[in-house]
């Protein structure tokens, strides 16, 4: 503050001086207001030809308020050279001309985002980087929730789902064959994108109407069962049939043989292909956004797109391979308890 | 004698092929009957229509003086319902070659399976007649064991007694040996031998023919789906009463 008054200081001499020289070279001239416009408007005309120097030096010799100076015009110079001052990368002196202007006018808004915006400039990268992404962080975080929420849902949902489609896949009773067949000939054999269209834009033309969230956890809940439908039929038809037919000779059911026997088998041969599956789920979430759902990848691109900064996309991809990470170990974790029986 | 199970006229054929042609038995309680023969002779596939894992396409199977398994449509037999199955499978042990040990399943788990899920016992009281019938094969110390642990004479005293558990009555072994290696056999005709002393009914289906001889009380040579020989092992094996066929067959064995 001590510099910026001095400079104003100084300034508001120039500025004394330059009445001087006029009503010495212009006596014509009324002594009680210096041609403001008539500076300026030599000055822009020295910048359109690029005599920066001159314009500078013009710009200079408009008056501060108090002495015979206008407000605007007073603003409109000093913001002027600093802007000059900045692009002839000298900051420090971009900065004082700002403040000459806060410290006449502690509320002029321009110059305040101008000091601002200086200051971020000045400031070292990681510094800035820090700033984006304190800046970023809440928004992300929230996106990040939504799609933590969709994959959970899925990674429950999709594998029951799948197990009655694979077990209807795999029955002798036609009615069960069929719908099975079509729900994995349908949702596996167009996109998933489609999908949630045909869920949410056209389903309201037969009069279901469903909420952004209800249509993405129905899309992709149904997509994600027909996928694991088919690796768990798969799982199922590799068990050895001599464990079917000895659950068979003790008496159990079709039902008691699944569940006690052969399912449990199945486990440690379908978990990678599940966890394979489930990791693509966690970066498919990202197409729900289509359907007005804000997950992590929405929230990326709407930042990014608002501030054109390429540290919220980068935040995005750290998030999206936590995610994968913690999912492949426990995924990893899971497949190792499973298979502990075949371990000698 | 009581008869315990009777095949009447029983025919199985997979295609064109006819793998039980017509076939008449009877099986009283306590016999040991021992099928032999040359493979592809259909003597697996009868033993499996005695617990129904076979369908057959024509005759009658009576298990303790009842026609059961099936409904018969046009005189067509048509599986039986469900549970109407599960329940005579329960009562039948059955004994497979390649053992059918339920892998994830730790030794003991294997023999309380049946008894929890099919029988509705309680698994304090499967888990004491588990360790009863491991003891009975010898096999009590392997109890907390995963299968995979065990040697192939292990696993199938492991599966007798998973089928013995569930108190049968009669005992199916479809070549229970046959996946052995040679010095692993002996135990397992061992486990089966006190199974016959302590007067279980046993159908045993085996290429070993000493065994046949030491344990049966009728042998039966089958071939193409019929039963080329049957009688006692006196009858079967002496020189005299030998039909030229089994001789045939035996000095190939030798």
């Amino acid at each position: 503050m001590i510099n910026s008054n001095n400079k104003l200081g100084k300034s508001g001499a120039f500025a004394s001086l330059f009445l001087l020289f006029a009503l010495l070279i212009f006596p014509a001239v009324s002594s009680a207001s210096v041609d403001a416009d008539a500076l300026l408007k030599q000055a822009r005309d020295a910048l359109t030809v690029g005599q920066i120097d001159q314009a500078r030096s013009l710009f200079k010799q408009v008056p501060a308020p108090g002495l015979d100076g206008d407000d605007g015009q007073f603003v409109y110079s000093r913001m002027q050279l600093a802007r000059i001052s900045y692009s002839m990368k000298d900051p420090g002196k971009a900065r004082d001309y700002a403040e000459q202007v806060v410290a006449v006018y502690p509320d002029n808004v321009e110059a305040k985002n101008f000091l601002t915006s200086l200051d971020r400039e000045t400031k070292p990268e990681w510094q800035k980087t820090l700033e984006d992404c304190k800046r970023f962080m809440p928004n992300l975080l929230k996106g990040a929730s939504m799609t933590l929420l969709l994959v959970f849902f899925t990674m429950i949902v999709s594998p029951i789902g799948g197990l009655f489609i694979a077990l209807g896949k795999i029955s002798r009773m036609q009615p069960f064959m069929a719908i099975s067949w079509f729900t994995i000939w349908f949702f596996r054999g167009t996109p998933l994108l489609l999908q949630l269209f045909f869920i949410y834009y056209g389903l309201p033309a037969i009069g279901i109407t469903l909420s952004p969230l209800a249509a993405a956890l129905i899309g992709l809940g149904i997509n994600y069962s027909a996928y694991l439908a088919e690796i768990i039929r798969a799982g199922i038809e590799s068990i050895d049939d001599g464990q079917t037919e000895a659950a068979k000779a003790l008496g159990m059911t079709y039902s008691q043989t699944m569940r006690r026997v052969i399912i449990p088998q199945t486990y440690k041969r379908i978990i990678p292909p599940i966890a394979n599956e489930f990791i693509a789920l966690i970066k498919d979430t990202a197409l729900v956004s289509t359907i007005a759902m804000v997950e992590l990848m929405r929230a990326a691109d709407q930042m990014f797109n608002a501030y054109f900064n390429v540290t919220v996309l980068v935040m995005a991809a750290v998030i999206y391979l936590i995610f994968t990470s913690v999912f492949t170990f426990i995924f990893e974790k899971i497949e190792y308890k499973v298979g502990v029986y075949e371990r000698r | 004698m009581e008869t315990i199970l009777e095949l009447k006229k029983v025919v199985k054929k997979f295609g064109r092929l006819t793998a039980v042609n017509n076939i008449d038995l009877k099986i009283t309680r306590g016999e040991k009957v021992v099928i032999v023969g040359p493979s592809g002779s259909g003597k697996s596939t009868l033993l499996r229509t005695m617990n129904f894992l076979e369908t057959i396409d024509s005759g009658e199977i009576h298990f303790e003086g009842n026609l059961c398994g099936y409904v018969y449509k046009d005189g067509n037999p048509v599986l039986d319902s469900q549970k109407n199955l599960c329940a005579l499978r329960s009562e039948i042990g059955m004994v497979f070659q390649q053992f059918n040990l339920f892998p994830h399943m730790s030794v003991l788990q294997n023999v309380m399976e049946g008894q929890v899920t099919v029988l509705g016992k309680s698994k304090d009281e499967a888990r004491e007649v588990a360790l009863q019938m491991l003891e009975k094969v010898g096999l009590s110390d392997r109890a907390t064991v995963y299968p995979v642990t065990l040697s192939g004479g292990q696993k199938q005293r492991v599966a007798i007694a998973r089928a013995l558990a569930m108190k049968p009555k009669m005992m199916l072994f479809d070549e229970p040996t046959s996946a052995l290696d040679p010095e692993l056999v002996g135990e397992v005709f061992d486990t089966i031998r006190s199974l016959a002393d302590d007067g279980m009914t046993m159908v045993i289906v085996t290429h070993n023919m000493g065994f046949a001889r030491e344990v049966a009380d009728t042998v039966i040579f089958m071939e193409s789906g019929d039963f080329i020989a049957k009688g006692t092992p006196g009858e079967f094996f002496s020189a005299e009463t030998q039909h030229p066929r089994i001789k045939e067959f035996m000095d190939k064995l030798l």
